[in-house]
Formats: C-alpha cells, sequence, structure tokens
C-alpha cells in the first residue's frame, strides 16, 4: 500500500517546527529516522495531513559531553550510539543494548528520541534511560523543561510530551569506575521485539550494591522498574542468597501484561530469569 | 480478546444507567468519540477517532443493545470498521451493582480485530484496550460527578485472530 497524501515541510530550526506544531496540533508528526511512523503511513493506519522533519535542525544532533553529564541528542542513530566512543567510556550500557536494537537499516535510519518520544513498552532506549536515570530535555512553545525518565513514561504509547513539544535532547550522568551493568534481551528471532527485556546499572561500594536500577521493558504498558527489588538489593553484601531474593521480589512486583505471543505466566518466569543472569553477571 | 474488569463508580446506580444511556455523557466519555447518535432504543451508532502509539484510525460502527433491564444489567453486540485500518466487531456485557459508596460496574467483553490493525496492533491489542476502558470510566466518572474509586481489570485470554 501506499500512503494516503500529505504535506512535507523540511524545517531549518527548532523554533519553526515547534510553531508548525502549534498551528496544525494533531494533524502533524514529526519525522525523523521514519522507522516506525513511516510503516504505518503506507499501510493507511494513520493519516497525518502534514509531516514536519527536523532531520536539518543542528540543535537535536550530536552526542556530546557536557560537565559531568552526557547529552544525546534526538536525532542520534542507533548506528551512532553503538559506534560512539563517549557512549563506550561514559554509558557502556547503550553501546551494549544497541545491537539488540531491530536489524543494521534500520539502526542506521532510527533515532534515540524517536524511540524515547514514541514509548514502545517493548523498546530498548526506554528502559535503558530508566536504568542509567536519563533527564528528558523538551523544548515547547513555552519554553524548555526537563523531566527525569521514571516521569516521562505515562502509559502505553504515551509520554509526558505535549502536542506542542519536541524531545531534544537526554542528559545521562556519566558512569563511575564502581558501576557496572548488564542488558538482557529474549526475542524469538533477533530483532524482534523482546518478549523481555531488561536493563541493569548497580553501583558498588565496599562489597555492598551502593545503587541499583532494574528497567524492565515489554512486560507492562511502560517500561517498569522492580522497585521493591532495587530497595532489598541496596546496601547489601553481595551473595548468591540476596539475588535469588531479588529474583522472587521482582516476580511478585510486576504486574506482567500478555501479549499476543507469551502469556503472563511466561513473562513473568523469564523476567525472574533475566534478572538472576544480570545479577549474576554484575556481583558474583 | 476477552477484556473484562469492574469499575467503582461514586453515583448512584440509578445515575450511573442514565449515563450509560445518554449520548451526550457518552460522547464526553468514550476516548475519541466524534460522533454518537442514538437510532432506537435498541441501536446506538457512533464515530470515533481511534488514536494510540502510531496508529489513529477513524472506526464508524454501530451498537445494539439487548437483554436490557433498567438499573441492572445489558448486553450488546458491537461492530466498526476503520477503512484500510480494520474492523472490530464483538460483544459486551455490562452489568450494575449497588455497593458501598456506589456502583460497582461489571463488565466483560470478547473481540475480534482484523485487517492492517489486527495484523500490525495485534502485538498490543491487548493493552490498548485496556487503555481505552480505562480512560472511558475515568472520564465517566467525572461527567457523572463522581470519582472512580477503584480500577480492578483483567485481560483473561488472549486468542490470535486469523
Amino acid at each position: 500500500m501506499k500512503a494516503a497524501a500529505f504535506d512535507y515541510i523540511k524545517v531549518k530550526s527548532l523554533g519553526e517546527a515547534i510553531s508548525l506544531l502549534k498551528e496544525h496540533g494533531e494533524d502533524a508528526r514529526l519525522i525523523a529516522g521514519g522507522q516506525t511512523l513511516l510503516a504505518t503511513l503506507n499501510l493507511r493506519l494513520s493519516e497525518p495531513s502534514i509531516l514536519i522533519d527536523i532531520t536539518a535542525v543542528s540543535e537535536l544532533k550530536g552526542i556530546s559531553l557536557q560537565g559531568n553529564i552526557l547529552r544525546i541528542g534526538a536525532l542520534a542513530t542507533h548506528t551512532e550510539i553503538e559506534n560512539s566512543d563517549l557512549i563506550a567510556q561514559h554509558a557502556p550500557l547503550l553501546k551494549e543494548a544497541a545491537p539488540h536494537i531491530a536489524h543494521r537499516a534500520i539502526r542506521n535510519l532510527g533515532t534515540w528520541g524517536g524511540s524515547l518520544a514514541y514509548g514502545d513498552p517493548a523498546a530498548e532506549w526506554p528502559a535503558c534511560s530508566l536504568a542509567l536515570d536519563a533527564v528528558m530535555v523538551i523544548q515547547g512553545s513555552s519554553g524548555q523543561r526537563k523531566v527525569s525518565a521514571k516521569d516521562f513514561f505515562i502509559d502505553l504509547y504515551t509520554t509526558t510530551l505535549k502536542a506542542d513539544e519536541i524531545l531534544v535532547a537526554s542528559e545521562i550522568p556519566l558512569a563511575s569506575g564502581n558501576q557496572v551493568h548488564s542488558f538482557q534481551e529474549l526475542a524469538r528471532r533477533h530483532g524482534d521485539y523482546a518478549a523481555v527485556g531488561l536493563a541493569a546499572m548497580i553501583r558498588k561500594d565496599k562489597g555492598k550494591v551502593q545503587t541499583c536500577r532494574l528497567a524492565f521493558f515489554s512486560v507492562a504498558a511502560i517500561p517498569t522498574m522492580a522497585s521493591k527489588a532495587q530497595a532489598f538489593i541496596e546496601g547489601k553484601p553481595i551473595d548468591a542468597e540476596l539475588i535469588q531474593q531479588a529474583v522472587n521480589l521482582a516476580r511478585e512486583e510486576i504486574e506482567t501484561l500478555a501479549d499476543i505471543t507469551n502469556s503472563q505466566e511466561t513473562k513473568t518466569y523469564l523476567l525472574g530469569v533475566l534478572l538472576e543472569r544480570a545479577l549474576t553477571k554484575m556481583l558474583l | 480478546m476477552e477484556l473484562s474488569g469492574e469499575q467503582l463508580i461514586a453515583s448512584p446506580v440509578s445515575k450511573v444507567w442514565l449515563g450509560l444511556n445518554d449520548v451526550v455523557i457518552l460522547h464526553a466519555s468514550i476516548p475519541g468519540c466524534e460522533e454518537i447518535e442514538r437510532i432506537s432504543e435498541e441501536e446506538v451508532r457512533a464515530r470515533v477517532m481511534f488514536k494510540i502509539g502510531p496508529v489513529r484510525a477513524r472506526f464508524a460502527g454501530k451498537l445494539l443493545l439487548s437483554d436490557i433491564v433498567p438499573d441492572v444489567s445489558c448486553s450488546m453486540a458491537f461492530e466498526g470498521t476503520g477503512g484500510a485500518a480494520g474492523f472490530a466487531k464483538g460483544k459486551a456485557r455490562v452489568e450494575l451493582i449497588e455497593t458501598e459508596g456506589g456502583t460497582l460496574v461489571r463488565y466483560s467483553t470478547e473481540a475480534s480485530i482484523g485487517g492492517k490493525l489486527g495484523q500490525i496492533g495485534g502485538r498490543l491489542i491487548n493493552a490498548s484496550a485496556k487503555k481505552i476502558a480505562d480512560d472511558f470510566f475515568l472520564a465517566f466518572a467525572k461527567e457523572l460527578g463522581g470519582n472512580l474509586i477503584a480500577v480492578n481489570v483483567a485481560i483473561l485470554e488472549d486468542k490470535k485472530e486469523e
């Protein structure tokens, strides 16, 4: 099938994009990598009257170090993140996660900001942004605001972004020397949507866990932190018993949603399997 | 797909029943409802903009009510088509139970979704249906001037559509 007719405007600045969004409201969609949007248009599952192409907006580009934070521009592609030395050094979890995102051709075009703003519960970046305590930088007609990742994802495919706002970049605290991470994903074939996934980060201090972040994806309507398991692990000395208890807690606290191929029970079981793998890798 | 749940609305049974039969209140409560019209006692027609994630499809459909017991329960059959996007049809049963603090609305729905929406959106149709039901009851309780007290929704089974 082919998409229905639409207007197309390639903007040169963020201001221009925001005023177009304000003018056209629900009828407008932003296009960056287009890896989800174009498929939906061609299947006529969505028929916006205007596409605003933001790929020439320089404020949205690049990966850079700014003091003690790593800034990832919304237009950074999955491949750029995968290949970036700054990412490898300061947010290695993202480097490990990137190869799990779809396939090379999609990673070459799909963007960091697109994945986050779209908020697919099975996507890798939303969970990673939670695990790394990322902060979303959002620009709208009433100015700029910052929202932490844990407040950004509200509901299925729904973020805190308003109709006239654009996700500009994410700011991620630099990985410290005592920080370890693990990225785990189960999918039927490589590149498929995850059956269950986990982005995890732990900071250790003198044989104990200081900070623990366990962000699961493809388990519920939004990426979900295992907050009870996290709180249980924090401050405790590291041993095998700790891992098993954390796995039990996570299975209890996360209310999984079935999808077309995996039941609730399967997802609950699998999330524990992934957590055990991740904690074993990070702690033992 | 099967979706069932219970919602406790802080309004008396008679008010909830009237609300569920009032097209003005339904118009304001159904997420994305653009047009709703009562053709007869048993038939309601509506046009709804289904908007979730990447999907924005306009569905036009009708709802046939049966086994109507005022203030107690009714059954309904519904079908809608969204042009190229696909179609949805199914049936639902709604029961109102008087409880302390308001009315317990108990519902169960069975629906099949076909066409492109079924093929592409199938991965998340359950989660989408739950979100739509939640949004509806939240808006509906607000329209009646009461609050939504408890939310309890279960998606029972996941049936694959051909």
